[in-house]
């Protein structure tokens, strides 16, 4: 078994979820997105992005509007859709349930 | 003065200079590569563009330039990543566990070439450690020799990895920048090496490299290097196999002292230690004794096997590519206890042939009664074939030699030798005297034991005990069939062999020992000595009739002669 195999798809698992959560509170440019999950440390580069952003974008999660930009061409801003909120809320009590059960088995008594 | 070349990402107009120009091409080709048939994949691309197009505008205004240059090209591949980075790969079942699969190609491979690089080309294919390979080959070349041809064919069609492209293909590694990159840098640094070699071994002789003469000289000596490099790894191959298996027969050896020594018995390795014995020998104990001698030789033994066992296991390790961390320590340790083991056997060897120095005899006359006997020998009832056996404090030593003599008096006489070796006189002496051989006779039957015994403590010392009986004229023995390893070469008046005198009655005459009941004696006969008497027979019978031809003819011619002188 491979650690580090298994610690990406931790990572990518959660990114998801982390995307829907920073949109949640307000649209968001791609490279904002970027710039909050590097501070996380949950990503290195963004490359990783693009695609995962046009594969929720796609599956109806996420919607966007163009953006004219002063340096550079025009911008995609991101947000949530209709579905894409329930389904944050989907997952965050999924996530919640998940981490307190997983705090709960891993931390010593 | 550089060229630029312009490009248009996402609508806008960028100057790159050309290495710059190169290096993003390559990029974004291999980043299209990666995102090619991931769904979605046109519009992936034209995000990423648009945000080069974004991070190159706000580079070139922070840093007041209008060209694009190599260090924003990777200013980008840091920023958002290298290719393989890009895939979106959430669901494993769907994408390969290993990294696009590139055809790999046959290559020799000219950078790990021992003769022609031709089993490391094939290790490298089969992504096998080159070792093996050779191994393969040698074990090939040495039982059929079909190891050889192969190889010479295989050098001669496989072409050789020259360009970096072919060197990774070679591997099987995937043709792309990162790994071009990795490799030209491991040459680069390779050519470095090299080349600061080659300018400390010319100082001075420069100048000379490009004329013809010079050419066609160093050609010559290439050639001359290549085959006298094949002779010498060939000769450097053959003294490798010849040293293994020195190497091997040491090892069972070493094995086998360790078994004697500790008195081990390893199942399924019974020809190894024997239950103990080794070599006909039962126990080192017997010759080395319990004290010091033998400690010495069991810590030598072991201390000297560390050496190739740890050797074996750095190699494993190493084969299995899991290199041991201390592999150097480890060597250095098994090194030195070899030398040292090595120190002790030898001490113990020498102290051990020294206690052989010089040998003593015991003589010993026993008078026997009557004229006639019956001689029997006590055998031991387990057969075992060796020359010595240690029984509880006793050493049990199975080499008596028995001889009937004629005897020039009327008595008959039992002469017993007792011979022993020790490191001095008084040594060799005093170990002669302590023989306990006992002899029994009962009527006419005179019984006599296969085997000697000696004190534990006396240890084997060559000790032997040879037995002569002497019997004056007229009297009878018979030779029972238990003396069949007893008697050494006992004469007789047909020069039988003892294993054929056993069984019968024989009488001590004036001319020597004369069997009373062989039936057919002339069969005893040496037959090589019959055909060797008969051949000379023949050839006196030859000669015969040859010199009676020629008399025939002598009478003839004087006859003739004779006719002649008689019409005159």
């Amino acid at each position: 078994m491979n650690i580090e195999n298994t610690k990406a798809q931790m990572r990518k698992g959660i990114l998801e979820y982390c995307i829907l959560g920073i949109l949640s509170s307000g649209d968001s440019y791609t490279s904002d997105i970027i710039e909050e999950l590097k501070k996380a440390k949950l990503i290195v580069v963004e490359g990783t992005l693009y695609p995962l952003l046009t594969r929720l974008k796609n599956a109806g999660l996420l919607k966007y509007r163009w953006e004219e930009s002063n340096s550079g061409p025009p911008r995609k801003y991101y947000s949530l859709s209709e579905n894409g909120l329930s389904f944050q809320r989907d997952l965050k009590q999924t996530w919640e349930g998940l981490s307190e059960a997983v705090n709960h088995l891993t931390t010593p008594k | 003065m550089n060229k630029t070349i312009n490009i248009n990402l996402s609508g806008i107009v960028f100057h790159l200079d050309e290495q710059a120009y190169e290096a993003f091409k390559t990029y974004l080709s291999q980043v299209k590569q990666a995102l090619s048939g991931q769904e979605g994949g046109t519009e992936i691309i034209a995000d990423i563009e648009a945000r080069i197009a974004e991070l190159f505008s706000q580079r070139l205004e922070s840093f007041k330039r209008s060209v694009v240059i190599t260090s924003d090209i990777f200013f980008i591949i840091d920023t958002l990543g290298r290719p393989e980075e890009f895939k979106d790969d959430v669901e494993p079942e769907h994408t390969d566990p290993e990294t696009p699969k590139t055809q790999r190609r046959f290559f020799r491979n000219s950078e790990e070439q021992f003769i022609g690089g031709v089993a490391s080309g094939i290790g490298a294919y089969f992504g096998i450690e080159t070792v093996w390979i050779r191994i393969i080959f040698l074990v090939l070349l040495f039982f059929t020799g079909i190891g050889l041809i192969t190889y010479i064919i295989l050098w001669a069609a496989i072409p050789e990895a020259k360009t970096t492209a072919q060197k990774l293909q070679m591997k099987g590694e995937p043709v792309n920048l990162s790994n071009i990159e990795k490799s030209v840098k491991e040459e680069l640094d390779g050519v470095k090496d090299r080349f600061s070699k080659f300018r400390d071994d010319n100082k001075g002789s420069a100048g000379k490299i490009n004329s013809a003469a010079h050419r066609f000289f160093s050609f010559i000596l290439n050639i001359i290097e290549g085959i006298a490099r094949f002779i010498f790894k060939f000769l450097s191959i053959i003294l490798i196999i010849i040293a293994s298996f020195i190497g091997f027969f040491v090892f069972v050896g070493l094995l086998g002292m360790v078994g004697s020594s500790w008195n081990i018995n390893i199942t399924g390795f019974d020809f190894i230690s024997y239950g103990g014995h080794i070599l006909g020998l039962n126990g080192a104990e017997a010759i080395l004794g319990s004290g010091l001698l033998l400690n010495l030789i069991r810590i030598g033994t072991l201390l000297t096997l560390l050496f190739p066992i740890f050797g074996l296991i750095v190699l494993l390790a190493k084969s299995f590519k899991r290199p041991i961390p201390n592999a150097k320590r480890l060597t250095l340790v098994g090194g030195i206890s070899f030398i040292i083991g090595l120190i002790l056997i030898i001490y113990s060897g020498i102290t051990v042939a020294s206690s052989f120095d010089v040998k003593a005899t015991e003589m010993e006359t026993i008078a026997l009664k009557g004229h006639q006997f019956d001689l029997q020998a006590d055998l031991l009832e387990d057969s075992d074939p060796f020359l010595f056996e240690i029984d509880d404090d006793k050493l049990r030593i199975e080499n008596v030699k028995l001889n009937v003599k004629k005897s020039f008096d009327s008595i008959v006489t039992l002469v017993i030798k007792h011979q022993a070796y020790g490191k001095n006189n008084s040594d060799a002496r005093n170990r002669a005297q302590r023989f306990d051989y006992p002899i029994d006779q009962t009527g006419s039957i005179l019984s006599l034991n296969e085997y000697f015994t000696v004190p534990k403590d006396a240890l084997y010392r060559g000790q032997e005990l040879k037995a002569t009986l002497y019997l004056p004229v007229g009297s009878i023995i018979f030779l029972d069939p238990s003396v069949e390893n007893l008697i050494d070469n006992v004469e007789n008046i047909y020069d039988m062999a003892d294993r054929e005198m056993i069984g019968h009655t024989w009488e001590m005459r004036n001319t020597g020992l004369t069997c009373l009941d062989c039936q057919d004696v002339q069969k005893y006969y040496n037959e090589d000595e019959v055909s060797e008497a008969e051949d000379a027979i023949e050839k006196v019978n030859e000669e015969l009739k040859e010199s009676e031809n020629n008399i025939e003819q002598e009478i003839e011619r004087l006859e003739q002669k004779l006719r002649s002188l008689k019409y005159k």
